[in-house]
C-alpha cells in the first residue's frame, strides 16, 4: 500500500485546482450529473451501501444519518460542518483550499440525496483565506448554473451560502451549529428531538463533515464496491490523516484506514520521521479530544475500531500531533485543560465545572505548585465529568475526559516525579497565596 | 517553563483579587446617549438586509451582522448592539448573549491591526509560547491588551487549524505560517502582514476601518462585560 | 393513566409528563435545578439524571443502559423502569454538589435564601461534607439588574430559570447569559434592567440565592416567617398567594401553585400590594356619632346599637328605604352575613354591588400573546370578589342595584338608613359620591381608611386588610378560592366577619367554614370551594 493513489486529494497541486475550470477538466462534477439521474433514495441506498462513516469525529454513517429524515417532510436543510476547531486538525481546511469544488459537489449531491432546498457552510471565521476560495467556487458554480434555481436543467434547486462563525469549538457540535446559525449562543440542544426530526429552524436537518461530503462524489461515480474495497470492513474508504508537531513532514496525507501511528509519523510519504535531535514521546493520535498515547504504543491502528483498545475515545478527526521527550507532560496537561476550560459552553454543571476545575489544577502543576494527590483529583474529576455517558448535552466533556485521564495515567510517573522535584514547600506557598 | 511561574501567579492573584471584589454593576442606567447620532450607516445596515433572504428568521442574521458590524466599526458598541437590536427585531439582551460567548467579537475597541496567538497544543509544542513572548516584549503589551498607539491589539486563541505549519500567528486576516520567535520584528515591521494576497469574494469584504466610535458613558459597565477572550482571569494561562 | 416503575415501585402518574415530575409527586426528593414544570426543558443541570432500563438493540433484552438519562426530559410512558436509588446516580448527583459548590462564597450567613435555597438543602442530603478545591474561587460580581431586583453572581448554579422565565411568562426578554464556559453570568443590557410586571417571579423561580427582592432584602431570615395560604387581593384574576409573616407583621407575598387561576406567578402589583395593610392611618376601632359628639363604643355593645338605629328607621319610613353596598373587597362570607342581617330587619332593603375598581386595561403576558398562549393576565378591574358578590345579591334578590343606580337614588333621597362597605387599598369615594350621606338619615359605613363619607356617617366600622381576614374570593372567571387569616388585626380592631358575625345575630367565634356551609344551602353556587393541589414536598 505504499503508494495510494489519492482521491479525495487528487487536485492537490494541480494548477488553478480551485477553480471550476480545472475541477471538470479532471472529471468533475460528472458524479452530480449521474446522481441527478438517479432518485434521491437511490443515492441515500448507495452511501448507505458504502458505510460512510461520518469524518466529522464522531463516525456515524451518513447513509444511515441521512435515512432518519422523517418521510413527510416538505423542507429539509443541509448544514456543513466547516468549523473544524479541534486541535490539532486541518484536514478540511486542505479540503477547501486545494478542491473547493469537490466539497460543492459532494455537498449538491447530498442536498439532493436529502431533498434539502438550502445548503450552509458553517465555516470558522479563521478561515478567511478559504472562506473566499469557497466563496468563489460557489459564485462560480452558481453562474455556471450548478447552484440555484433549477441546476444541471433539472427541477431540483438549490441554495448554498457560507455562514462564518466566530470562534467557539463548541459551535462544531451539530446541534451548536444549529443554534449559532440561527443566531444564537452556540448551546448544544438536548436530544431527542434529534437535528434529523428537528433542526435548524426546527426544520429536518442534516449536518455533515467536509471531509465526509467530499467523499460523496466519488462514491457516486465509482459506486459502493470501489468504495469499500478500500480499507478495512469497518472502516472505508480513503481518509485524510493530519499529523503535525516535530516531525520532518508535518501535513496532511491520504491513505485508506490501514495505517498505524507510526506509519503515519515515520513513512517518507507521510510524516518523514522526526526532526534531527528529536524523539517522539508521546502522540495525539486523534485530535486532542481522543487522548494519548505513548511511545510503545504507536502500532495503533488509525481506524475506526483500534483506537478503543489502548484506552482512547475513538479514531476522532485522525490528526496526530506528535510530543517529543523536550516537552514536559505538565504542559501538556495544562494545554489541554486550557483547552476544555476556554471552550465548554456552560451549559452542564459537570462540563462547565469540572472543565474549569481542571484547568486550574493543571496551570498551577504547570506552573511548578502541584501537588501528587492534584493529580488524583484531575482523574476522578474527569471521570466525574466525562466517562459515564449521558452526564451532559454534547460530547465535549467526554472529549475533555480523555486526554487528561490518558495523560495522568500514562504518563504518571512523569508527572510525579516532576511535582516531587518541585522546591519543598512550594505548592503550600503558592496556594496560601491564592486563599 | 515552570520556574516563574510563582511569582507571576502571586502577582496576579492579587491583582484579579483587587479587581473583581465586591463590584455592584448597575444596569438600570443606560450606558449609551438615546440623542446621539446612529453608528450604524445606512451602508452597513443595507448590507445587513441583504442578508435576511438567506435565512428563515431574522435573528440568525445576527452573526453575519456582528461580522460586518465590527468590519466597519473596528468593534461592537453598546450603541451598535441596541441598534443591530432594532434592525434585527430582537431585544439588544439577545445581542449581547450571543456576542459574549463567541471569541471572534469585540465589545471594545481593538487596535487596528489583531494578532491572534494560536496557544493550542501543536503550536505550543513546535514554539508557540517563545513567540507569544517576543510579541509581547516587541509590542510592549500583555495579553488582550492593546498597544498605547492603537496600532495592535494582541490575543491568544485556541488551534486555528493551521496545524502543520505551528507555529500559526493570524493578524487580523492572514495567516502567518512557522513563525519562530526571532521573525517577530520582521513580521511587525511588514506593513503588508495583515493583507490578504487572494482575490477576495465581495461577501464579507471589510471596509476600510473608520474610526472607532466615540467612548460611551459608563465605562464601568464597560469595563465589566467582556467577550470571553476579554476576561482579565483568561491571562493566568 | 401511564404506570412507571421507579425503584422497584409501580406508581401511576399523569400522563406527558416528564419522569421527574411523576417522581416528585410520587414523594420521590430527586434534586433538580433546571426543571420547572411551568418553563420549557433545558435539561443542562444534569442533577436529575437517572438510570433506565432500555432494551438492547441485538436481543431486545431489557437491561439497564450504561447511559444516565435526564428524568426531567424523559417524558412517562407505560412501563417505563428507572432508579434513582442506584450508586451510580447518586455519585453523580454527589459530583454535581461538588461543582456547584466550587466557585460558591459560602456566605450564608448573611444570604437572604437560607433556610429555603437548594443548594443548602442538596448540599446537605446530596453533597459532600468538604470540598476538594484547593485553587482562587471565581468572583462573580453583584449586580443591580433591575429597580426592584439584585443579582449576587456568585451565588447562581446557571440553571437559566430566571432567563426563561423573562422569555417564556413575561415576554420581555430582559435577562440573557453572557459569556460562556465557567465564566458564564446573567446579565441584563445596561439601560434595559429586568422591570416588568411578572418580574418578582424570577426572584421565586431562583432555587438558590442570586436573585434577590430588594424589598425583603435583609429583613427577616425565612425561617422565622410563617406562611398562610391565601388569595391576592389586588385585581380579579386572584392569585393564589402565601402570605409569609412573623410578628403580626406581613413581610412578603409568593404566589401559591393554583392551575386553575395563576399556575405559578404573580404580579407584581400584587406582590408588593400589601403594604397597606401596616398603614398607620388606618381605622382602628368602631365610631359611634351623635351629632358632634362621636364616640368609640364597646365592641360588646356594637350589635345593640346598630340593630336598634336600623330598626327604628325600617319602622318610621319602611323597609325599602335600607340598603347595603356590598364592596368587592368584602369576602363571600362577610357579604353573605351582612346581607342576611340587613334583609332580616328589612326584607325588602335594597342590596348595592359596591363600586368596582378599574384600572388601565387587562394585561396578557408573555407580552403579545393570545388566548391560546396567553400564560398570566393582569385584570384591568382592580378588586378580588366583584363575582362573588353579585353571586350573592342574584341568590338573595329582591331589589339589587349596581353602585351607580344607588348612587342616583340616594341623592334624590330613596335611602334614609345604608351601610356601605369599602376596604379599598386605594382612597375611592368621589365628590359626588360623598354628597349622598347628607340624604341619608343614618348612614353606616365600614371601611379601612377614613373616606369623605365618614364625616356624614352615625357609625363608622373599622375594615381589615384581607391578611387579617378570612374567607373565600370567587375571582373573575368564577373560581371560588379560600383565604386563611395570616396575621391579627391591629389593637382595638376586630375581623369584619366576626363583627358581621355578631351582628347578624350569631355568637362565638367567627369560622368562614361554618358561613360557608350555611351560606352553601342557600347560594348553591358556593358550594365549590377549588382547592388546588398541593405542589408535590420536594418540588420547587
Ligand atoms: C464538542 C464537539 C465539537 C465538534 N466539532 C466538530 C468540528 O469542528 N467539525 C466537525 O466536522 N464535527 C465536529 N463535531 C462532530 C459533530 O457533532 C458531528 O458529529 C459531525 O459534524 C457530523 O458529521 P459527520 O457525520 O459527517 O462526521 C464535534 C462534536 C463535538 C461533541
Ligand atoms: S457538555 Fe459542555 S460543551 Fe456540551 S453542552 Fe454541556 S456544557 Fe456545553
Ligand atoms: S440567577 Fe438563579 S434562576 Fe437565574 S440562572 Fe442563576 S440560579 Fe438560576
Ligand atoms: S495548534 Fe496552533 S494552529 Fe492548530
Ligand atoms: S437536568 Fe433535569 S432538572 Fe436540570
Amino acid at each position: 500500500m505504499a503508494n495510494f493513489e489519492p482521491i479525495l486529494l487528487r487536485n492537490r497541486g494541480v494548477t488553478g485546482s480551485t477553480s471550476l475550470k480545472v475541477y471538470e477538466s479532471r472529471g468533475g462534477y460528472r458524479a452530480v450529473r449521474k446522481a441527478l439521474k438517479m432518485t434521491p433514495d437511490e443515492v441515500v441506498e448507495e452511501v448507505k451501501k458504502a458505510n460512510l462513516r461520518g469524518r466529522g469525529g464522531a463516525g456515524f454513517p451518513a447513509g444511515m444519518k441521512w435515512s432518519f429524515l422523517p418521510k413527510d417532510r416538505t423542507r429539509t436543510l443541509l448544514c456543513v460542518n466547516a468549523d473544524e476547531s479541534e486541535p490539532p486538525t486541518f484536514c478540511n481546511r486542505v479540503l477547501m483550499e486545494t478542491d473547493p469544488h469537490q466539497l460543492i459537489e459532494g455537498t449538491i449531491i447530498a442536498a439532493y440525496a436529502t431533498k434539502s432546498q438550502i445548503a450552509y457552510i458553517y465555516m470558522r471565521v479563521e478561515f478567511h483565506e478559504q472562506f473566499h476560495i469557497v466563496q468563489r467556487a460557489i459564485d462560480e458554480a452558481y453562474a455556471a448554473g450548478y447552484l440555484g434555481t433549477k441546476i444541471f436543467g433539472t427541477d431540483y434547486s438549490l441554495e448554498c451560502y457560507v455562514h462564518r462563525g466566530a470562534g467557539a469549538y463548541v459551535c462544531g457540535e451539530e446541534t451548536g451549529l444549529i443554534e449559532s446559525l440561527e443566531g444564537k449562543r452556540g448551546w448544544p440542544r438536548i436530544k431527542p428531538p434529534f437535528p434529523a426530526v428537528e433542526g435548524l429552524f426546527r426544520r429536518p436537518t442534516v449536518v455533515n463533515n467536509v471531509e465526509t461530503l467530499s467523499c460523496v462524489p466519488h462514491i457516486i461515480e465509482r459506486g459502493a464496491a470501489w468504495f469499500t474495497g478500500i480499507g478495512p470492513p469497518h472502516s472505508t474508504g480513503p481518509k485524510l490523516f493530519c499529523i503535525s508537531g516535530p516531525v520532518k513532514k508535518p501535513g496532511c496525507y491520504e491513505s485508506p484506514m490501514t495505517i498505524s501511528v507510526r506509519d503515519l509519523l515515520e513513512r517518507e510519504d507521510m510524516g518523514g520521521g522526526m526532526l534531527p535531535g528529536k524523539r517522539a514521546k508521546a502522540v495525539l493520535p486523534g485530535g486532542a479530544s481522543m487522548g494519548i498515547i505513548s511511545a510503545n504504543e504507536f502500532d495503533m491502528k488509525m481506524d475506526f475500531e483500534d483506537p478503543r483498545k489502548f484506552g482512547l475515545l475513538g479514531l476522532g478527526t485522525a490528526a496526530a500531533v506528535v510530543i517529543d521527550d523536550s516537552i514536559d507532560m505538565r504542559v501538556v496537561l495544562r494545554n489541554m485543560a486550557r483547552f476544555y476550560g476556554t471552550e465548554s459552553c456552560g451549559q452542564c454543571t459537570q462540563c462547565r465545572e469540572g472543565t474549569a476545575w481542571m484547568h486550574k489544577m493543571a496551570t498551577r502543576i504547570a506552573m511548578g505548585a502541584g501537588r501528587v494527590e492534584d493529580l488524583d483529583v484531575m482523574l476522578q474529576t474527569a471521570r466525574n465529568m466525562g466517562m459515564m455517558p449521558g452526564l451532559s448535552i454534547c460530547g465535549l466533556p467526554d472529549g475533555a475526559t480523555y486526554p487528561i485521564e490518558t495523560i495522568i495515567k500514562k504518563f504518571r510517573g512523569e508527572l510525579e516525579s516532576a511535582i516531587r522535584a518541585q522546591p519543598a514547600g512550594r505548592a503550600k506557598r503558592v496556594l496560601s497565596v491564592l486563599n | 517553563m515552570a520556574q516563574p511561574a510563582g511569582e507571576r501567579l502571586l502577582k496576579l492573584s492579587r491583582s484579579v483579587k483587587r479587581a473583581m471584589s465586591w463590584q455592584t454593576i448597575n444596569r438600570n442606567l443606560p450606558v449609551m446617549d438615546p440623542k446621539a447620532p446612529p453608528v450604524l450607516t445606512e451602508a452597513v445596515r443595507e448590507k445587513i438586509r441583504g442578508f435576511f433572504p438567506r435565512y428563515e428568521t431574522k435573528r440568525a442574521v445576527l452573526l453575519p451582522a456582528l461580522h460586518i458590524v465590527q468590519d466597519a466599526l473596528g468593534h461592537i458598541s453598546w450603541k451598535a448592539m441596541a441598534e443591530i437590536a432594532a434592525l434585527l427585531e430582537i431585544q439588544p439582551s439577545d445581542v449581547i448573549d450571543t456576542i459574549s460567548f463567541y471569541t471572534h467579537f469585540w465589545t471594545h475597541s481593538k487596535g487596528k491591526k489583531v494578532i491572534v496567538a494560536c496557544r493550542s497544543v501543536s503550536c505550543e509544542v513546535m514554539g508557540g509560547v517563545a513567540v507569544l513572548e517576543e510579541l509581547k516584549k516587541r509590542l510592549g503589551i500583555d495579553e488582550h491588551e492593546t498597544t498605547a498607539d492603537g496600532a495592535y491589539s494582541l490575543v491568544t486563541e485556541e488551534c486555528l487549524a493551521g496545524c502543520d505549519h505551528a507555529p500559526c500567528v493570524i493578524i487580523n486576516e492572514k495567516l502567518h505560517k512557522r513563525v519562530r520567535a526571532e521573525d517577530v520584528v520582521k513580521l511587525l515591521a511588514d506593513h503588508a502582514n495583515a493583507r490578504l494576497e487572494i482575490p477576495r469574494s465581495d461577501l464579507f469584504d471589510a471596509p476600510a476601518k473608520t474610526a472607532a466610535d466615540p467612548a460611551s458613558q459608563n465605562s464601568q459597565a464597560e469595563d465589566l462585560v467582556g467577550t470571553t477572550s476579554d476576561v482579565r482571569e483568561m491571562r493566568e494561562s | 393513566m401511564p404506570k412507571i416503575t421507579i425503584d422497584n415501585k409501580e406508581i401511576e402518574c399523569r400522563a406527558g409528563v416528564p419522569v421527574l415530575q411523576a417522581a416528585l409527586e410520587a414523594g420521590w426528593d430527586v434534586p433538580h435545578y433546571c426543571y420547572h414544570p411551568g418553563l420549557s426543558i433545558v435539561a443542562s443541570c444534569r442533577l436529575c439524571l437517572m438510570e433506565m432500563m432500555m432494551p438492547n438493540p441485538k436481543t431486545q433484552e431489557l437491561s439497564w443502559s450504561p447511559k444516565l438519562v435526564p428524568s426531567c426530559q424523559t417524558p412517562v410512558k407505560d412501563g417505563l423502569i428507572c432508579r434513582f436509588g442506584s450508586d451510580t446516580v447518586k455519585h453523580n448527583q454527589r459530583v454535581c454538589m461538588e461543582f456547584f459548590l466550587l466557585n460558591h462564597p459560602l456566605d450564608c450567613p448573611v444570604c437572604d435564601q437560607a433556610g429555603e435555597c437548594y443548594l443548602q438543602d442538596y448540599s446537605y442530603k446530596f453533597g459532600n461534607p468538604t470540598s476538594r478545591m484547593v485553587d482562587q474561587k471565581l468572583k462573580n460580581p453583584k449586580k443591580d439588574i433591575g429597580p426592584r431586583t439584585l443579582l449576587y453572581q456568585d451565588r447562581c448554579v446557571m440553571c437559566s430559570r430566571c432567563v426563561r422565565v423573562t422569555d417564556e411568562v413575561s415576554g420581555t426578554f430582559e435577562l440573557g447569559i453572557v459569556n460562556r464556559g465557567s465564566r458564564c453570568e446573567i446579565d441584563a443590557f445596561p439601560g434595559k434592567p429586568l422591570d416588568n410586571p411578572l418580574q418578582g417571579n424570577v426572584v421565586d423561580v431562583c432555587p438558590v440565592g442570586a436573585m434577590l427582592d430588594k424589598d425583603f432584602l435583609f429583613k427577616r431570615r425565612v425561617w422565622e416567617l410563617r406562611s398562610t395560604s391565601s388569595v391576592c387581593p389586588k385585581c380579579a384574576t386572584g392569585c393564589a398567594i402565601h402570605v409569609d409573616h412573623a410578628d403580626n407583621k406581613v413581610y412578603r407575598l409568593k404566589p401559591r401553585f393554583n392551575p386553575k387561576v395563576n399556575t405559578w406567578w404573580m404580579c407584581d402589583e400584587g406582590r408588593f400590594g400589601f403594604k397597606y395593610v401596616h398603614d398607620k392611618k388606618r381605622i382602628v376601632k368602631p365610631i359611634v356619632r351623635r351629632g358632634m359628639d362621636h364616640e368609640s363604643p364597646d365592641w360588646a355593645d356594637v350589635p345593640d346599637i346598630v340593630r336598634f338605629r336600623f330598626s327604628e328607621l325600617v319602622k318610621r319610613d319602611g323597609a325599602a328605604k335600607v340598603a347595603a353596598v356590598l364592596s368587592p373587597f368584602l369576602s363571600c362570607e362577610e357579604a353573605w352575613l351582612l346581607c342576611k342581617f340587613i334583609r332580616s330587619l328589612a326584607p325588602t332593603a335594597a342590596l348595592v354591588t359596591g363600586l368596582i375598581p378599574y384600572s388601565g386595561e387587562d394585561r396578557k403576558f408573555p407580552i403579545g400573546s393570545n388566548n391560546g398562549t396567553t400564560k398570566f393576565t393582569i385584570l384591568k378591574e382592580k378588586c378580588p370578589n366583584r363575582r362573588g358578590i353579585e353571586t350573592i345579591l342574584k341568590a338573595f334578590g329582591g331589589t339589587t342595584l349596581t353602585f351607580d343606580e344607588f348612587c342616583k337614588k340616594a341623592t334624590t333621597g330613596e335611602f334614609s338608613a345604608a351601610w356601605i362597605t369599602g376596604g379599598y387599598p386605594e382612597p375611592w369615594v368621589e365628590k359626588e359620591t360623598a354628597k349622598i350621606a347628607e340624604k341619608i338619615e343614618f348612614l353606616v359605613v365600614q371601611d379601612i381608611f377614613e373616606n369623605e363619607l365618614c364625616t356624614g356617617a352615625g357609625m363608622i366600622f373599622p375594615s381589615c386588610g384581607w391578611a387579617e381576614r378570612e374567607g373565600s374570593f370567587m375571582n373573575a372567571a368564577g373560581v371560588l378560592q379560600s383565604f386563611e387569616r395570616a396575621i391579627a388585626p391591629p389593637d382595638g380592631a376586630k375581623q369584619d366577619g366576626q363583627y358581621l358575625y355578631d351582628i347578624a345575630g350569631y355568637s362565638g367565634l367567627y369560622r368562614a367554614t361554618r358561613i360557608r356551609e350555611l351560606m352553601s344551602a342557600e347560594v348553591p353556587a358556593m358550594k365549590e370551594l377549588y382547592v388546588p393541589p398541593e405542589m408535590p414536598a420536594h418540588a420547587h
